[in-house]
Formats: C-alpha cells, sequence, structure tokens
C-alpha cells in the first residue's frame, strides 16, 4: 500500500475518532447524524480509490459532516475540517515532504483565525462580507501580479 | 488563470454554501463555505507561484537546418527545450510559429510530467519539425506558448521576449516561371517520339482503355469475355525505373486507404528497383513542387527512410489548375481551325476566330512554368528507360501533364499508377488525355 493512500485512511481514522470524543463530551441532540455521514465520507473514499475526481467526491461527501459538527460546535467543525483537508491532500501526494506538511499546518492556522472570527460573530452577514472583501481584494491583486508577470515575459516594455 | 473541472464544481459548493449560510444564518454552513473558500484560494497561490517558477525555468534553444531558403524549400528546425516540473504539475510548450510557414511533419509541442514522489527537477527535451515557407520575407519564430495546469487550475502564457525567440528564417521569393532570358529546353517541339522497345513475355493481360496501341489486343480474350483486352509486354529493361511520387496537397481531401496503397506500392517498387537494378531513382513532387529527388541511390534503408520521412500530404506552395501549355494550345488552335472550316453559320466561324486569336494571343504571351523547367534540369542528365508516376489523381492533373510530356520528350516510357476507378475521381480516358503508355491501378 502507497503513502498516501495509508495517510488518508489514516486521517479518516483520526475524524471518525475526533467526532466520538466531541459527540460523547458535548452530548449533542443530533448525535445520530455522524455515524451515517461518516459512513458515507468512508464509503466514498472507498469506492473512489482509482477515480480521477476523487478529491471532488472527498469534498463534497465531507461537507456534510463539517457543517453537522459545526452545528455541534464551531470547533468540533474546524477539526473536521483539518481532518478533511489532510485526505484532500494525502490523495494529491501532497503531504510528502516537511515543506508540505508545514503548508498543511499554516492551513489550519488559518483556518483557525477564520474559526475564532466565525465563533466570535452572532451573526453570518458580517463576517459574510468580510469574506467578500477578502476574496475581491484577493482577485485583484491577483489580477494586478498576473498583469506584471505577463508583461515580463511577452516582450513588452518594463 | 482557468478553473479546471474540479475547481469550477468546488466553486460551485461555496458559492451555494455561502448563499445558504445568508438565508438560514447558519455559522456551521458559514464555517463550512469559507474554509473551502480559503483552501481554493491557497491552492490558487501555490499554483500561481509554481507557475512563476516554470516559467522562469524555461530555457530554449533553436536551431535551423539552414537560415536562408527559397520559398517553398523545406527547412528541418530543432528546439532545445528545458524546463523544471513543479510536483503534481503538468507543462506543455508548443512552438508558436509566424504565419507563412506551415508544418510539413514532426511534433511541434511537447508535454512534461512531473516526476511523482521526487523533488522537482529540471527535463530536456528536443522537438523536432520541418516547415516549409508559403511567402517570402523574414520569417521570426516569436517564442513558445506554455500552459501548465494541475488538478485544480490551468494557465498558459505566450513566452516571446527575445530568450525564447529567433533565429530568423530568411526566405527568398521564387517565380512561377522562368526567367525569359534563361533557355529551357521544354515542350514546344511536338515530335514522333521513338518508343522504347518492348520484351516478347507477356507480363499482363489487362482492359483496353483508350488510347491503348490496337495491335496489343488480344483477341482470344477479347472474343471470350466480350470485353477488349490487350496485352502488356514486358520491357526490354536495362536501366532502372525512375519512380515519380505525386503526393496529395493538405488542404485537399483525399482517401487513407488509396494513400495506403500508393505508399507500398512505391515501397516495392524501390525495393524490386535496388535488387535488380542495384540503385533507384524517386522524385517527389506534389502539384507543381518538386520537393525531393533522390537519384541513383543504391541503400535501400536510406531511400526507405527517405519515403517515411516524406510519404504524407503536403503543402504546395504552387498550385497549377488547368493549366495549357504551348502544345496544348496549338492543339486547341487546330481544332479550332477544322471547326471553323466546318461551320457554316457565319457567327460560329466568327466566334472561332475571336477565340483563336485569344490563344495565339496567350500563346505569344506564354512563359515556361518554373516546374517544367525544374522537371528538364531533374530528367536531362538521368538514365532511364522507364519511368513510373503515382499519384491519387485527386485535382487538377496539369502538372502530371508537364511530367509525362518531358518524359516523353526524353524518350522514357511513362507508366502511371492510380488508385482503382472505384471510389476516386481517376477515369479510364486519363491514359489518353495525360499521353501515358499504360495506366493501372495500384496492386
Amino acid at each position: 500500500m502507497s503513502l498516501p493512500l495509508r495517510l488518508d485512511y489514516g486521517f479518516f481514522l483520526l475524524m471518525v475518532a475526533g467526532i466520538i470524543i466531541f459527540t460523547v463530551a458535548a452530548s449533542p441532540s443530533s448525535w445520530y447524524l455522524y455515524p451515517p455521514l461518516l459512513v458515507l465520507l468512508g464509503i466514498v473514499l472507498h469506492v473512489t480509490r482509482t477515480s480521477k475526481n476523487r478529491v471532488f467526491y472527498i469534498i463534497c461527501s465531507g461537507q456534510p459532516l463539517v457543517i453537522a459538527s459545526a452545528a455541534m460546535l464551531v470547533w468540533a467543525g474546524l477539526y473536521i475540517v483539518w481532518m478533511l483537508a489532510g485526505i484532500v491532500l494525502a490523495t494529491l501526494g501532497m503531504l510528502g515532504s516537511d515543506r508540505d506538511w508545514q503548508s498543511y499546518t499554516a492551513f489550519c492556522g488559518a483556518t483557525l483565525v477564520i474559526a475564532a472570527g466565525i465563533d466570535a460573530s452572532n451573526h453570518v452577514l458580517l463576517p459574510l462580507v468580510v469574506i467578500g472583501g477578502l476574496t475581491s481584494l484577493f482577485a485583484v491583486v491577483q489580477t494586478i501580479r498576473e498583469y506584471q508577470f505577463r508583461k515580463r515575459y511577452t516582450g513588452a516594455n518594463p | 488563470m482557468r478553473l479546471r473541472r474540479c475547481a469550477q464544481g468546488i466553486s460551485l459548493l461555496v458559492i451555494l454554501l455561502l448563499v445558504w449560510a445568508l438565508i438560514l444564518d447558519s455559522m456551521a454552513i458559514l464555517l463550512a463555505g469559507s474554509t473551502l473558500l480559503f483552501a481554493l484560494a491557497a491552492l490558487a497561490l501555490s499554483f500561481d507561484s509554481h507557475f512563476r517558477r516554470t516559467v522562469a525555468s524555461v530555457i530554449t534553444k533553436r536551431t535551423l537546418e539552414r537560415t536562408m531558403v527559397r520559398k517553398g524549400a523545406t527547412v528541418r528546425v530543432t528546439t532545445k527545450i528545458a524546463v523544471q516540473v513543479p510536483a503534481h504539475m503538468q507543462v506543455k510548450i508548443a512552438e508558436n510559429l509566424p504565419s507563412g510557414i506551415v508544418i510539413q511533419d514532426g511534433e511541434t509541442e511537447t508535454v512534461f510530467e512531473a516526476v511523482p514522489a521526487a523533488p522537482p527537477q529540471r527535463q530536456e527535451r528536443k522537438v523536432t519539425y520541418r516547415v516549409t515557407p508559403v511567402v517570402h520575407g523574414s520569417m521570426h519564430v516569436s517564442g513558445v506558448s506554455l500552459t501548465a495546469r494541475d488538478l485544480f487550475f490551468e494557465n498558459s502564457i505566450d513566452l516571446v521576449s527575445e530568450p525564447f525567440g529567433g533565429p530568423v528564417l530568411f526566405v527568398q521569393p521564387r517565380g512561377l516561371f522562368e526567367p525569359s532570358s534563361q533557355r529551357v529546353t521544354s515542350e514546344t517541339r511536338e515530335i514522333e517520339k521513338m518508343s522504347v522497345l518492348s520484351g516478347f513475355g507477356i507480363r499482363a493481360l489487362r482492359e483496353y482503355y483508350t488510347g491503348d496501341d490496337l495491335r496489343r489486343i488480344d483477341w482470344k480474350l477479347t472474343a471470350k469475355h466480350d470485353k477488349l483486352f490487350v496485352r502488356e509486354y514486358s520491357g526490354v529493361m536495362s536501366l532502372p525505373p525512375l519512380i515519380i511520387v505525386d503526393l496529395p496537397w493538405r488542404g485537399g481531401p483525399h482517401s487513407a486507404q488509396d494513400f495506403d496503397r500508393m505508399v507500398a506500392a512505391v515501397a516495392g517498387m524501390a525495393e524490386y528497383s535496388v535488387k535488380m537494378f542495384q540503385y533507384v531513382s524517386v522524385l517527389l513532387i506534389s502539384g507543381p513542387n518538386i520537393l525531393q529527388y533522390m537519384g541513383e541511390e543504391k541503400d535501400l534503408q536510406r531511400c526507405m527512410s527517405m519515403l517515411r520521412e516524406w510519404m504524407h500530404p503536403v503543402e504546395r506552395t504552387v498550385h497549377f489548375y488547368r493549366m495549357s501549355d504551348r502544345s496544348d494550345l496549338r492543339r486547341q488552335i487546330r481544332t479550332l481551325e477544322s471547326r471553323s472550316e466546318e461551320a457554316r453559320d457565319p457567327s460560329t466561324q466568327k466566334f472561332h476566330d475571336s477565340l483563336k486569336k485569344q490563344y495565339l494571343r496567350s500563346m505569344q504571351a506564354l512563359q515556361t512554368p518554373a516546374f517544367t523547367a525544374q522537371l528538364i534540369r531533374t530528367l536531362s542528365p538521368l538514365m532511364a528507360d522507364e519511368c513510373y508516376v503515382f499519384s491519387l489523381f485527386m485535382a487538377d492533373a496539369s502538372h502530371l501533364r508537364q511530367v509525362i510530356r518531358q518524359a516523353k520528350a526524353m524518350k522514357i516510357r511513362v507508366h502511371i499508377r492510380m488508385p482503382g476507378t472505384t471510389g476516386s475521381s481517376g477515369g479510364t480516358d486519363y491514359q489518353s488525355r495525360l499521353g501515358a503508355d499504360t495506366i493501372e491501378a495500384f496492386a
């Protein structure tokens, strides 16, 4: 068995363990949702082993679990996001080097900040406006960078 | 940067989650949507960074076989491309060729795949292709086009700055006609040509075509089948035949099956010639364009490799369309004269006279096509009794008339090999129209 396959199943097992711990600790009324959603993700993981678009199927089947866990506790949802990201990166073979693990850690740190912001908010609108603004800023900066980059290689005067 | 199918799906999912979060005012859905959006943005940044590094690592070195050629000549171009391919990415690099150049064969692009589970390594490839300039002037290969993709994103850039372009190919013009100052012995005289002696052995029996010698009719077979059959005698051959291959134009339709048959027939004939006569001469033309001439080649492998290199539909820089030469016009004038004498109606006579004047005027202005002159220069030093012309006959056959006429002028028997009449545009009256000695379908 190759290393990425072991890693993705490892992350899945960690996800299962995390769900059990959070469920026991928080005793949510919607506890019955987690087993079928975990089974669904497990089936998708197993069935799409050789599929070209495996990542997309994993993300789609993982999102209901993220939402259900975040409905119980935002931090539980965040934990599921981390594990799901681990599964996806392992599937893509992007957890092979120390640098890859550093990137993964950075992603976890950044999502921790996002989760903290969401946890601190009372309503969706304000964080959504912030997300929309940041996304627009990102798009603008990327467009300018792309323009400058292309200018350099397409023979235009600097 | 373009989103690929997987990223498009994730983007749609993000939008749905955020809209749903807004409608339901659900923090849980917002967390799912926002983290997914952040992940997508992080992947985009990572791809962009890898893309920039890839572009910065590209090195190209292009060499031309010749830097100064005539229009219609074929030049081999070799480009060495080196690039560092990041993990999980596929990089495609293609040559940006200027307009006015057509690719005859070869590959103008190459795909680099990342080596799995290995640090990014510099990979090097060589692309080789042959081009034919169809217009004159300076041709400058502007650079390369790079396209990189991973599972989520795709981006491409035209690298046309100085390190990626060049060298310049200078293309000299080539006239359609020979300069009048240059004397070319062409088809201006119609003479009774002495035919090559035929042997006594019968090589084959075939159906009669218009223009066949009546003395060759096999009466017994004709009576048996109630159809005219002629004998084909084996020639008294002491010299190897010249093989002329008329390659189809790339822009026109042709039957791939017929073309394959023609390739096989040409290869068989070349092999036979080398085995029987120790050498073979092959002239490759495409319409009125001489592509390659291999004279008295003794090495069968070299001959085959040349055929492998050339036997495909090619681009033509010059086209003939119902191009009449002097003898055609003379024949037309003679026909008009005889019809004019026969005609009783004054208006018909007037029409014939007027047409005759036009033909005479055309004849005065007629120049020798460059193709004819090249053909004469190629055939003159050749020692051959027979020549086999292989063609698909898919379009105008003016150039073949020129070939046959020049060969006949040099007392070379011409045998045409064409696809079977079924399903092709060829016809049984080609022989009489073209003036070939025999005409047969590919074996």
